[in-house]
């Protein structure tokens, strides 16, 4: 079943960064642009998580919460605090008022939905697919070897994708026993630097998780890949079976 | 306010936003570079303090890098950006966070303080002055060869 989250914040900037953490997982996202439209949209949608953001025209996130907290049928909606001020006195009042969690700007995507994740349970979209195996659609089995196939061109969204599935996702990998990866970039024909940054989130992530990593593509790939310093070192390997012996 | 370290909290600020937004590495600069000249178009996100600590941040981008931050930070391809408000808003945002960034250090130095909501500035010819401060300090930074420049405005209600 989806969860609803509501975005109050004047930025439209935040607001599209928090709809695109939340965009692979099934939930209804709902925008509100400063408190009063907040609280009329959290009567509205009665959502199960407020993303709420503090310094905002017409009605601040301080003004708001207060008057959910008066609210009986407000009252329980967990909210998440989005703060730009990291000072002591702010986050002391933040933290009286009784929110579930907070977050300082500057924040990544990955940071917010760990955050929500203790809170409320997020589902991958494709639900029914994906709630026998939370990695069907991500990871293709081959034996012990699991392939993750890359698209052909990656863009920015990829890299949000892809800090999605292997931040929040990684302790399922885990724990369903993935050990060794192979990441096909045989239809891969764009290259550019999104495409870098996803290759490298992906090797540092797996690393950390010890989940070994090999890259798999054509010979022009790799010798364009060769062409950012960041990937001079690690080896592709053409077919299959190489990446396979690489283990 | 003589005691704030503004330099250190200004340059951690501005690289800690670019690196954890937009995954950009900013390097300290001598200067603001020849995409900040005078008659080229720019984009300045602001932020002002009202408490014990008075005065404003203003964020400088050159327009084309504000549209590659734009970009960056809205998962965006540059061709995909549609108009000049969602650049503005970006680099509001970016000057939001820096403000934020301040705004707390001021208060942790005992300096109280309230945070405005960000404004942008859009042109090619102008310039920026405020008097009476007490501190006016710019910093320079690029990433590759694009330049952004924060300039601090500033002064505590001690110090009239």
């Amino acid at each position: 079943m989806s969860v609803k989250i509501l975005t109050v914040d004047d930025s439209k900037t935040i607001r599209t960064i928090v709809k695109k953490a939340f965009a692979p997982y099934d939930c209804v996202m709902a925008e509100a642009e400063n408190g009063v439209e907040g609280l009329a949209a959290a009567i509205k949608e009665k959502p199960d998580l407020i993303v709420l953001d503090i310094t905002m025209p017409v009605m601040n996130g301080i003004e708001m919460l207060g008057k959910m907290k008066a609210d009986p049928q407000l009252k329980t909606i967990p909210v998440i605090m989005l703060t730009a001020e990291s000072g002591k006195e702010n986050v002391l009042q933040i933290v009286k008022m009784g929110v579930k969690d907070y977050m300082v700007k500057p924040f990544k995507g990955e940071q917010l939905l760990q955050r929500a994740e203790k809170i409320i349970k997020l589902e991958p979209k494709q639900a029914e697919a994906k709630a026998a195996d939370p990695l069907a659609g991500v990871l293709k089995q081959d034996g012990e070897f699991s392939i993750l196939a890359m698209p052909e061109k990656t863009s920015k969204l990829t890299i949000v994708e892809m800090e999605g599935i292997f931040g929040a996702k990684l302790p399922d990998m885990v724990k369903a026993g993935v050990s060794k990866i192979i990441v096909d970039l045989t239809r891969t024909t764009d290259i550019n630097i999104s495409l870098v940054k996803v290759l490298l989130l992906i090797l540092e992530r797996c690393e950390g998780a010890k989940i070994s990593v090999r890259l798999m593509g054509a010979k022009a790939l790799a010798e364009g890949l060769k062409g950012f310093s960041e990937m001079a070192e690690v080896p592709i390997y053409a077919t299959l079976d190489e990446a396979k012996q690489a283990f | 306010m003589s005691g704030l370290d503004l330099k250190n909290m200004v340059r951690s600020g501005m690289k800690e936003v670019f690196s954890t937004m937009l995954s950009m590495e900013l390097v300290d600069a001598e200067a603001p570079g020849d995409d900040l000249a005078k008659g080229l178009p720019r984009i300045v996100g602001s932020v002002s303090f009202a408490g014990k600590a008075m005065g404003c941040v203003n964020v400088h981008v050159p327009e084309g890098f504000a549209r590659e931050i734009a970009a960056n930070m809205l998962g965006m391809d540059i061709a995909e950006i549609e108009g000049d408000d969602e650049v503005g808003d970006v680099i509001g945002e970016i000057g939001n966070m820096i403000g934020g960034y301040l705004k707390s250090r001021f208060c942790d130095s005992g300096l109280p303080c309230e945070l405005s909501i960000p404004s942008v500035t859009s042109g090619t010819d102008f310039r920026m002055e405020a008097t009476n401060w007490n501190t006016h300090e710019s910093f320079s930074f690029r990433n590759s060869a694009k330049s952004v420049m924060a300039e601090v405005f500033l002064k505590s209600i001690n110090e009239k």
